[in-house]
């Protein structure tokens, strides 16, 4: 498979959430999640809990990592530990990771989640069960597996935006005309379709098409020549301000001689007269 | 090079207070890596980045911009003038750095993994450049401080000869360097816009970040020359100060013009004037780092006098720092609505490092020629060990300078280990798993096709309409049954219906219980608590055909035909999808045991085993121990529970209860 996409439809769901049971069951993150102080609710995501269920008054959303096509967790990221695979995922590798937590600082949608209990934290978040699809034990992430409604399926990226386009077209009664993903912050590879807006739900409506590393990017594009040309520009500086100090300098020990001479010879020429 | 440091009170009591901290941050530290910094920090998810990446690495950072200003004003632009503070200027930009490398050494949550920076680098990641370009310039500066420390050695002349002559292309390469790493710690927050207040974002961060710095630079030389002045009693190169501090104010109109703009052409200015915390910290911000500085250093009736520098310094300095601050954590509160307050054990990290660099600083100054003109040296006396006239021990002088610093050191480890263990006593409680609110939810009602009963099933807007006919979707809840993602599914149409409809509703709720929202179920379910039989053999057996159908249970024909020999519950019940109310894998139970029984099972074997190890006056095991009023003929009482306990099983027990 080329890309690795997740749709949900939350028409379809009924926030029975098995797809979050799946989840932590399949990738070991314990049975309970015990919420810190400092934490919201139980049910928000956080280190044992990589996708949860966000419920509105009558509707159920799914909440997990997005897969941006432009991460910008993984432009962050120093030394590669967070990283698109060549199918979209943006996967993490915990044997390199610094925990410097600039990917949490980063992400457009705080999906970021961190072991702060741990003395060796690692960074957790959904991975689309990448290792394990790697490893050829499981044909499609736990999260879909599981849905008993089919509310969120696993497919190539193109093929669910076609199936996305065709249940809006199929039900304009029913859904809005938008794909949350398609562009938002440069495509993602995790999309929604729905029947309500979704800006209160996880997809802020200010949220713009470019993705987030853009402009960080057009700077650091900048860094060779910057170096290059400040360097040049001191060394010019040095080079004619010392030239000037000297040429200064010569001109005020000549004239400081002439003086010299002249204060010398003064006496000599008033004597002589 | 001597200094009065023997006798220098206000030398000796900043040294002490300085060595505690540093033992307060030391025990800290360690505690920090043995639990993670979820304890011994105030930081979040929703705040990953606190007060040791907004002070000490912003602001670190950009205190040694004092480095490569003074660097760049003497060797490049040629100013000779200033060459009595550039090698302090050096000095605390290299101490700075190492202050941050340190820092941030403390903040990662994996520092053992620093080796990766070799083996994967990213070249689109902000922070790698800034990390490589502060290696780097540590590096430059080093080798620019270097010829101070090693030219009283003479085996080391050729190395300090060759490092003056490198000194030009060192400053030139250092201010490179500079020049990219201050304005990329801007770029860091190009990536964080999503959760920054709009007046401390700009896209322009970059070059505010550099500009900043070198009027920050030139003040932090000035403050730190002053204090050291202070310090060891000597005259300020006072008139160094007063043109450094001119410079600056050169510098921060530029800034003021460029940050104003920025906002004024994104339209986010409204946000200044909106009456919020955040804009006034905003003017706050602006009045500290250039507002009042400009004023101080320009009016006449102010200008050129020492204490308008020195206040004009502080205050450039702190609201640089106030800004590194802003942009790095406080603005984001806006956003993100969480207050993120830092913990005393990350105060006094911060305050230990600052302290630790801040001794070696005075180390160095005391040790070396940092400089030019040393103050003259002071009067100084040794206390003496033995009596000069008839060579009596008299007592060491033994409460020196390195005693009163391990006495400090210990003092501050103490100071901090408490410290530590309140921030770990607050942060290690998990807050109680709350219940969920119940959780509406749209559910059909079918019949079973396997068998007898009924199946809800979840229904949603996509399916419902197909999967069953609209008129038999109901409104339902989800109640939580004690957390891990369980529920139990409760008919709430259907129950509005067979009560009355809308005027039923004060049947359950409002029944002015404090703190109940809603009647429990066994109000009217009040046989829940009673033994039940939940298997209904005749309902089974009619269901299934008759006679004809015992096999399609009891499926061994010479078996006796007993509930253990039966299929179990789930072979047929199995749990349909969307289903919540599932068979339990291992359920064979018929009797569904009471409260009663439930009751009995659990504390009467326990009371029985009691009673046993107490021969005499034997009472745990009595049923009057508990059921004070339920008898009236004690003896009675007496004699009935020696049954139950001949009996020996809870369900012969009830059978002699009801009887």
């Amino acid at each position: 498979m080329s890309s690795f996409a997740i749709l949900t439809d939350v028409t379809r769901c009924t926030g029975c959430e098995e797809c979050v049971l799946a989840c932590k069951s399949l990738n070991e993150t314990g049975d309970r999640d015990a919420p810190r102080k400092w934490q919201g609710k139980a049910t928000d995501l956080s280190s044992t809990r990589w996708t949860t269920i966000a419920h509105t008054e009558d509707r159920h959303v799914r909440v997990h990592c997005r897969h941006c096509l432009e991460p910008a967790c993984a432009a962050a990221c120093p030394v590669k530990a967070l990283h698109t695979t060549e199918e979209g995922v943006v996967a993490y590798d915990p044997s390199i990771c610094l925990g410097c937590r600039y990917c949490m600082m980063a992400c457009p949608f705080s999906m970021t989640r961190y072991e702060w209990e741990s003395a060796n934290p690692r960074v957790r978040k959904c991975i689309l069960c990448y290792d394990k699809m790697k490893a050829g034990e499981i044909k499609e992430p736990g999260c879909t597996a599981a849905c008993p409604e089919k509310a969120t399926i696993f497919g190539e990226r193109d093929a669910l935006l076609v199936e996305a386009n065709r249940r809006i077209k199929d039900r304009p009664d029913l859904y809005l005309d938008h794909v949350w993903g398609e562009h938002e912050v440069g495509g993602t590879s995790v999309l929604y379709i729905s029947d309500v807006d979704l800006a209160s739900a996880g997809w802020p409506a200010d949220l713009t098409n470019d993705g987030v590393p853009h402009l960080a990017d057009k700077v650091l594009e900048t860094v060779p020549t910057t170096f290059a040309g400040v360097g040049l520009a001191m060394a010019g500086i040095h080079w004619v301000i010392g030239r000037r100090n000297k040429l200064a300098a010569e001109a005020a020990a000549a004239h400081a001689a002439a003086e010299a001479e002249n204060t010398v010879d003064t006496p000599e020429d008033e004597e002589q007269s | 090079m001597s200094l009065n440091t023997a006798t220098n009170r206000r030398l000796i009591t900043t040294k002490a207070t300085l060595w505690f901290l540093v033992g307060a941050a030391l025990v800290i530290a360690a505690v920090r890596y043995a639990l993670g910094l979820g304890r011994t920090t105030a930081l979040t998810d929703t705040t990953p980045w606190g007060m040791w990446i907004g002070f000490d690495v912003l602001s670190g950072v950009a205190l040694g911009a004092g480095g490569f200003v003074l660097a760049a004003t003497v060797y490049v632009f040629g100013r000779e003038r200033y060459h009595g503070v550039v090698r302090a200027a050096v000095l605390t930009a290299f101490l700075g750095y190492i202050g941050v490398i340190l820092g941030l050494v403390v903040d990662l949550g994996r520092p053992w993994n620093l080796w990766a920076i070799f083996i994967s680098q990213n070249l689109h990641s902000p922070l790698f450049e800034v990390a490589t370009c502060v290696v780097l310039y540590t590096t430059v500066l080093a080798l620019e401080f270097a010829p101070v420390g090693l030219e009283r050695f003479s085996w080391a002349q050729p190395i300090v000869r060759g490092l003056k002559k490198a000194v030009v292309p060192l400053v030139i390469l250092g201010i490179a360097l500079s020049t990219l790493h201050q304005s990329s710690l801007g770029s860091l927050f190009l990536l964080t816009e999503a959760r920054m207040h709009p007046l401390w974002y700009s896209p322009l961060q970059t070059p505010l970040f550099l500009i900043s710095a070198v009027a920050l630079g030139l003040a932090m030389v000035t403050l730190e020359g002053m204090i050291t002045s202070w310090l060891y009693k000597r005259e300020g190169e006072w008139s160094l100060f007063k043109g450094l501090t001119r410079a600056a104010t050169f510098v921060l109109p530029i800034y003021l013009v460029i940050r104003l703009v920025d906002l004024g052409v994104r339209g986010s200015l409204g946000y200044a004037v909106d009456g919020s915390w955040f804009a006034v910290l905003f003017w706050t911000e602006l009045a500290m780092c250039v507002f009042i500085p400009v004023l101080l250093l320009t009016l006449p009736r102010t200008r050129g006098r020492n204490w308008a520098i020195g206040w004009s310094a502080l205050l450039m300095v702190s609201g640089f720092i106030l800004h590194r601050a802003n942009v790095g954590g406080i603005s984001h509160m806006a956003v993100t609505g969480e207050a993120y307050v830092p913990a005393l054990t990350e105060l006094v990290i911060s305050m230990g490092l600052v302290s630790g660099l801040a001794l070696v600083f005075l180390f160095f100054i005391e040790k070396l020629n940092v400089w030019e003109e040393p103050p003259a040296e002071a009067d100084k006396f040794d206390r003496i060990a033995f009596d000069p006239v008839n060579q009596h021990y008299i007592g060491a002088p033994w409460f020196g300078g390195g005693q009163r610093a391990a006495v400090a050191l210990i003092a501050g480890a103490v100071v901090g280990l408490i410290m530590v263990e309140a921030q770990v006593a607050e942060r290690s409680v998990n807050q109680p798993s709350p219940v969920e609110a119940p959780r509406n939810v749209l559910l059909t009602r079918t019949a079973d096709i396997a068998g007898p009963g009924h199946v809800f099933e979840l229904a949603s807007l996509g399916t419902g309409g197909a999967t069953a006919a609209a008129a038999e979707l109901q409104r339902g809840l989800l109640i939580d049954s004690g957390g891990a993602g369980r529920y139990v599914l409760f008919e709430h149409g259907a129950h509005q219906d067979s009560l009355g409809g809308q005027q039923s509703c004060v049947l359950c709720h409002h029944r002015n219980v404090p703190l109940d929202l809603a009647t429990s179920c066994s109000h009217c379910h009040t046989d829940m608590y009673e033994p039940n039989d939940t298997f209904s053999h005749a309902g089974h057996e009619t269901a299934l055909g008759g006679r004809e159908s015992c096999a399609k249970c009891h499926l061994e024909s010479d078996a006796a035909k007993t509930r253990i020999a039966a299929k179990a519950c789930d072979d047929c019940h199995r749990p349909a999808a969307g289903t919540r109310v599932k068979a339990s894998p291992d359920a064979r139970i018929g009797v569904a045991p009471g409260y009663v029984d439930a009751m009995h099972g659990l504390c009467l074997d326990c009371h029985r085993q009691q009673d046993a190890t107490l021969a005499e006056n034997a009472y745990l095991g009595q049923c009057a121990t508990c059921h004070r009023h339920g008898f009236d003929d004690k003896e009675e009482l007496i004699r009935w529970s020696r049954e139950v306990a001949r009996a020996g099983g809870a369900g012969d027990g009830t059978k002699a209860m009801n009887r």
